[in-house]
């Protein structure tokens, strides 16, 4: 009741004219630099920290807040429309989002099924944050690296084994992400490896390129085949406003696994290190354990619900470490951070007591921009979808311009474009070959997390493998990692014995 | 697509794998260093355990492959790429906005011969994209090749 209370002196300062502005244009923001491939949250909030250096610390952090919402939002713009995901969260998106909209022609409600479910994720996120952010830092404390370790073996394994229909070449894929991530420095003692004497790859591989290369720069590859096919047009969706609106049906669909990903996702938010990327990822994978009424992967609203109520509501999870603990959750979290401590602002356990009006102040920007960007965002899905009634002829220069544009962008030279290219060559052979890209690019986020907390592990225990199973919470994660693996070997010899 | 062909495609993927898989697991073990009894893993631990990993999947993906249905691209299909490769090189000497100006008419008004309108239109939106959004709003500077340098 004292939080409410407290939420409510936040609202209040919130709804300032000065601050409601300044969380709309966040918002907007936000929508736009998320559907922008190449560019994503974490530079968004970079780009615009430096134009807020004349705001108070409240209203500045209030609109790198609601950029940093509304970005989860605008990734998935991108991601269905194009098969080109705004920002690493909305890789799992295009796995479900681009068939529904190109394949079942149902453009405008794939992205009614994103944006409901990156609300109802959000109001998930942004309630636990509000009665139970700081009790929820404390409980992600628990996770030192043991824990880590485990729950990241569990995020992989389960994405690399169940994504597609070959658990192998799924298992194949995320193995070489993970290769291609240790590309650079180590990790824990920051010597070079795997540098070949190459000073780029000193640097290692770019993950913005490579996301846009592994999934858009293929996808214009593939788009190849279906300009001779005699469609003019990639879909040919509804583009009214009423056209475009989910059934009564569908809504009932999307709320189990919205509802189930929202908890799930402010979990992982939580946790330090995860992020929106990992809760997407761990969302999708779950929803993979329940019914879907169609199979995920062909265009089911199930899948699209659980990847974007996720990453949402991890989003909203992540301010409890920033603000209760000074730990920011993801790349962006330490951006803001930074920008918290420009300020003079010190986060921490006392920073909810010592100011308490910026803290609820950043929260209620929070709630009203996850409603303002739900209402932009269904405003303008009519035209938005407009953008899949171009011809593919004319689309397919256009979006390679995107990639080399986004690509160059995210590391201001032409080695980004480079890396795009080789990997959206790699990308097209595994998509027509049948490997699915997605583990490939869930290991290449993790694997450097991975890496550092399985050393860390092994550090601890003098090499043995022994602790993770003598830790408790280690020990569940490894319990359902083996359960992972068993399911579908389990299955296959159940199906056979049938036979 | 001869046969031989068909079936190049269907393994490259497995094959590319493990040959990658040994090199990091044999650079791994053999030059950066896998385990020390008081340091603990060495930065090539995590790197050669996967390596070893990819190797063991790979080749159980080698022999699954023979079922896979076969897959051929066309030509065209890697238009993109040449076409990204050229605006690659043309970046050195006409810098990017040149570059992808002369890529955007040759594939829409040449090579698919699309209408003067489409053309136009697809400029301005594109234009509007790339210097309005990246090269004005957000300062990237974009290459400007040896041609402009010069003048």
């Amino acid at each position: 009741m004292h939080n409410l209370m407290l939420l409510g002196n936040g609202l209040l300062n919130v709804l300032s004219i000065q601050n409601l502005l300044v969380t709309g244009l966040g918002a907007i923001l936000g929508l736009m630099v998320g559907a922008m491939p190449g560019i994503g949250s974490l530079a968004g909030v970079a780009l615009l920290l430096p134009l807020t250096y004349k705001f108070n610390p409240t209203t500045a952090i209030i609109m790198l807040g609601a950029l940093y919402y509304s970005n989860m939002y605008g990734g998935s713009f991108s991601a269905i429309l194009l098969n080109i995901p705004g920002d690493s969260p909305a890789v799992m998106t295009t796995l479900d989002g681009y068939p529904m909209a190109t394949v079942k022609k149902r453009p405008g409600q794939a992205l009614y099924t994103s944006n409901l479910s990156s609300f109802i994720g959000g109001f998930i996120g942004i309630g636990i944050l509000i009665f139970m952010g700081p009790a929820l830092a404390e409980f992600g404390l628990k996770f030192g690296p043991v824990e880590m370790t485990a729950l990241l073996l569990v995020a992989m394994t389960s994405i690399g084994w169940l994504v597609g229909d070959n658990p192998t070449k799924g298992i194949v894929l995320t193995l070489a992400g993970i290769l291609v991530a240790t590309v650079g420095m180590d990790t824990l003692t920051g010597s070079p490896r795997y540098d070949f004497g190459n000073v780029f790859l000193l640097g290692g591989i770019p993950f913005i390129p490579f996301v846009i290369g592994t999934v858009g720069f293929a996808q214009v590859m593939k788009l190849i085949d279906e300009k001779d096919v005699g469609t003019k047009t990639m879909v040919e969706g509804k583009m009214s406003l009423k056209g475009s609106l989910l059934s009564l049906h569908e809504l009932r669909r999307l709320l189990p696994p919205a509802i189930r990903s929202g908890f799930m996702g402010t979990f992982v938010g939580v946790l330090p290190g995860a992020g929106a990327t990992t809760g997407s990822f761990l969302g999708y994978a779950m929803q993979k354990g329940f019914k879907s009424e169609e199979p995920l992967g062909t265009g089911a609203i199930e899948g699209i619900a659980a990847c974007e109520a996720a990453n949402n509501a991890a989003a909203a999870g992540s301010f409890a470490p920033l603000l209760a603990l000074g730990i920011p959750g993801s790349g962006t979290g330490a951006v803001l951070l930074g920008g918290l401590m420009m300020w003079g602002l010190n986060p921490g356990p006392l920073l909810f007591s010592s100011q308490p009006e910026f803290c609820w102040s950043l929260i209620a920007s929070l709630v009203l921009a996850n409603l303002l960007t739900l209402a932009i965002a269904l405003g303008i899905i009519p035209w938005i979808t407009r953008i899949l009634s171009v011809p593919i002829k004319l689309m397919v220069p256009c979006i390679t311009i995107v990639c080399i544009v986004g690509s160059y962008s995210s590391t201001n030279s032409l080695y980004g474009v480079i890396v795009m290219l080789i990997s959206g060559v790699i990308g097209y052979l595994c998509e027509k070959n049948g490997y699915t890209t997605a583990p490939m690019l869930l290991s290449f986020v993790l694997a450097p997390l991975l890496e550092s907390n399985m050393r860390k592990s092994f550090i601890i225990s003098h090499g043995s493998i022994s602790i993770f199973f003598t830790e408790p919470i280690a020990c569940c994660f490894m319990v359902v990692l083996f359960a992972i693996i068993a399911t579908p070997i389990i299955r296959g010899i159940l199906s056979r014995e049938k036979r | 697509m001869s046969k031989l062909g068909r079936l190049k495609t269907k393994i490259i993927i497995p094959i590319v794998a493990f040959v990658f898989g040994a090199v990091f697991s044999f650079l791994g073990i053999t030059k950066y260093g896998f385990y020390h009894a008081t340091k603990g893993p060495l930065p090539g631990f995590f790197p050669s355990i996967v390596g070893i990993c990819l190797m063991i999947v790979s080749v159980m993906t080698l022999l699954q492959v023979r079922s896979d249905d076969d897959q051929h691209s066309r030509k065209e299909n890697w238009y993109p790429v040449l076409g990204t490769l050229a605006i690659l090189l043309g970046c050195l000497v006409f810098g990017m906005y040149l570059s992808l100006g002369i890529f955007l008419f040759w594939w829409v008004r040449i090579y698919e011969r699309a209408s003067w309108k489409a053309t136009i239109i697809c400029f301005v939106i594109m234009g509007s994209i790339v210097i309005g959004v990246f090269g004005c709003w957000l300062n990237i500077a974009f290459p400007k090749g040896l041609l402009f340098s010069w003048m």
